[in-house]
């Protein structure tokens, strides 16, 4: 099986790729997402507008430049990617070690919320959630993690129970250890290097599930750019100008496909628990 | 099997009703229904006055328990700007939901294990490593930028099939694709993993022994006994197609379930996206419930434990 995997090398690359786009576009001097340029709208890549502006990736509807604009977007898929993953990962660890370590009437309640969540797709529920609470980067950053928790959730339980029948663990018991004291101590450290590679998986999910939402509109909201977006606005003028959405929708590709790769090569060779448990 | 069978339904209706009481609520967390029905320039008089025709003076939970008897009547409500019922609504679009769900799902297997069966009778582990890494290119396109490729190429280059809409086959050939590709690379591996399971068995050593070839013991012997995980992970990920329909409906124009909850939600019209997620939720709980019932008849370690 090891010829079918892709190497991580090339993951890298094109995650690298990605970490330029968001970090040293900014930095270069004349171009920012917002302004716009009438008179240059629609460029393609390569393109000079008539006062002789090159547009390395060209311009969209407005004649906004759009490099910028793919660099900007990018910050903020990784910010609400990241920012999403820390939630789920803080909730999702917490309630999977409680419900683990308590047992009881502890568990099936949080394990009833967590099947309840995975019976309805995860899109619909973040749908009928943002209809409802509205939109926002950082609302929709919460709601991607409060969402998310269960994949964390299920794997932390299922190691706490075994976690607590050993020795380690009863004995702290016996000598009086608060089981909160014994999830701080004992549990987390021991949970946490799979809870990590849980974290990457999901960071490459979110980042789609947000893009999705983007593109629906329910997602990062105009003016600000995001790629999901991006695309949305690109399809109206996809005879004419196919580019607004090839563009975003290759960027998109290549942090999915990186973060993907990457976190594939952190689990064992024909190991797809990961995947197979993921929330739908 | 019966207390099997009787157990998981009840779980599901436990399910719907959990679905429908989530939405509920968050749907009056979000505001007054009776604000955003009226025009802006509505006295507080008008305001009260549909207040208390719609039933919204009332203690949340009266609410709570009528909204309840009306739903398990079918009665979701009117659609604020259809005025037709809410659940009449949804119910015409679900003929088209479900014939892109399911196209798309046996496309999904069909290709699966078409493609998967050609890697493992192939002796090419080139072509091999090849179809893998375009599976899992796949996987890292999100739905809507693989929709929009597939648009991009077969519609506005090409010009073989139509980009939006409903009605004939060619309609659904785009959306059907893109759905069905989506999870090809777990599949594929999943269905080549379980297959060099099977190869380690007794049962193919034995058939190799008698003289069989490597063609008929892969299709007569193994195959089979491969097939079970594939169906059920299939099963289990239904779930992530209802939700990719979402999604894919909204790409190409698609008038299903999802598309309409999509565009209620722009409209703020609460009662369609109620009854739309209710209908979804009910579709997917049914689905699983035969995957699960099924899978218990095909293997009776899952309904004892």
């Amino acid at each position: 099986m090891r010829a079918l995997r892709p190497s991580l090398a090339f993951a890298l690359l094109l995650l690298l790729g990605i970490a330029v786009l968001v970090a040293i576009v900014p930095l270069l001097p004349g171009y920012d997402p917002y302004t716009q340029n009438l008179g240059a709208s629609l460029l393609a890549p390569g393109d000079r507008s008539l006062d002789g502006r090159l547009y390395l990736l060209g311009t969209d509807t407005l004649g906004r430049d759009m490099l910028s604009r793919l660099s900007l977007a990018g910050r903020v898929s990784l910010f609400i990617g990241f920012f999403a993953v820390s939630v789920s990962l803080v909730v999702g660890v917490g309630l999977g070690l409680i419900a683990g370590f308590f047992r009881g009437w502890v568990e099936s309640v949080i394990m009833g919320i967590a099947d309840l969540q995975l019976s309805i797709p995860r899109v619909l529920l973040l749908i009928a959630v943002a209809a409802i609470l509205g939109t926002g980067v950082f609302k929709l950053a919460l709601l991607l993690g409060i969402t998310s928790w269960v994949a964390y959730g299920r794997v932390a339980r299922a190691m706490a129970l075994s976690l607590r029948e050993r020795e380690f663990v009863l004995s702290a018991i016996t000598q009086g250890a608060t089981p909160f004291w014994n999830i701080r101590k004992h549990l987390l450290p021991n949970v946490l290097p799979q809870m990590l590679i849980v974290g990457s998986y999901e960071l490459g999910q979110i980042i789609v599930l947000e893009s999705a939402l983007s593109y629906l509109g329910l997602g990062v909201q105009p003016p600000l750019p995001s790629w999901g977006l991006m695309v949305s606005e690109g399809q109206t003028y996809l005879e004419l100008d196919p580019w607004l959405s090839v563009l975003p929708s290759i960027a998109l590709f290549m942090l999915v496909a990186g973060v993907q790769i990457t976190s594939q090569s952190f689990t064992a060779e024909n190991d797809m628990s990961a995947e197979v448990v993921k929330a739908p | 099997m019966a207390y099997f069978i009787l157990r998981r339904a009840l779980q599901s209706v436990l399910t719907v009703l959990g679905v429908i009481t989530v939405t509920f609520f968050l749907v009056r967390l979000a505001g007054d229904p009776a604000t955003l029905l009226l025009p802006v320039e509505a006295t507080n008089e008008d305001i009260a006055r549909l207040r208390t025709a719609l039933g919204l003076d009332q203690p949340l939970i009266v609410q709570y328990l009528k909204f309840l008897a009306n739903a398990a009547t079918g009665d979701f409500g009117v659609s604020l700007r259809q005025r037709t019922p809410a659940l009449d609504l949804v119910l015409e679009r679900v003929p088209a939901t479900l014939e892109l769900a399911l196209t798309s799902f046996v496309l999904g297997l069909l290709l699966a294990f078409g493609i998967g069966l050609l890697m493992r009778l192939s002796t090419s582990a080139r072509l091999r490593t090849a179809i893998m890494w375009v599976a899992l290119a796949r996987q890292a396109i999100p739905v809507f930028s693989f929709g929009l490729i597939l648009i991009l190429i077969f519609s506005v280059w090409l010009r073989w099939l139509p980009s939006l809409g409903r009605g004939t086959i060619q309609h659904l050939i785009l959306p059907a694709l893109t759905l069905a590709t989506y999870e090809l690379a777990l599949y594929l591996r999943l269905f080549n993993a379980s297959l060099a399971v099977e190869q380690r068995q007794d049962y193919v050593r034995t058939a190799y022994s008698k003289g069989q070839g490597r063609t008929k013991v892969i299709l007569a012997h193994m195959l089979p006994n491969a097939l079970l995980p594939l169906l059920t992970i299939a099963g289990i990920n239904l779930g992530l197609l209802l939700g990719g329909t979402v999604v894919t409906e909204t790409v190409f124009s698609w008038p299903g379930v999802g598309r309409l909850i999509v565009q209620s939600v722009s409209q703020r019209d609460y009662p369609v996206i109620i009854a739309g997620v209710f209908i979804i939720s009910l579709i997917f709980v049914v689905v699983n419930l035969l995957v699960d019932v099924l899978y218990g008849f095909l293997d009776p370690r899952v309904r004892l434990s």
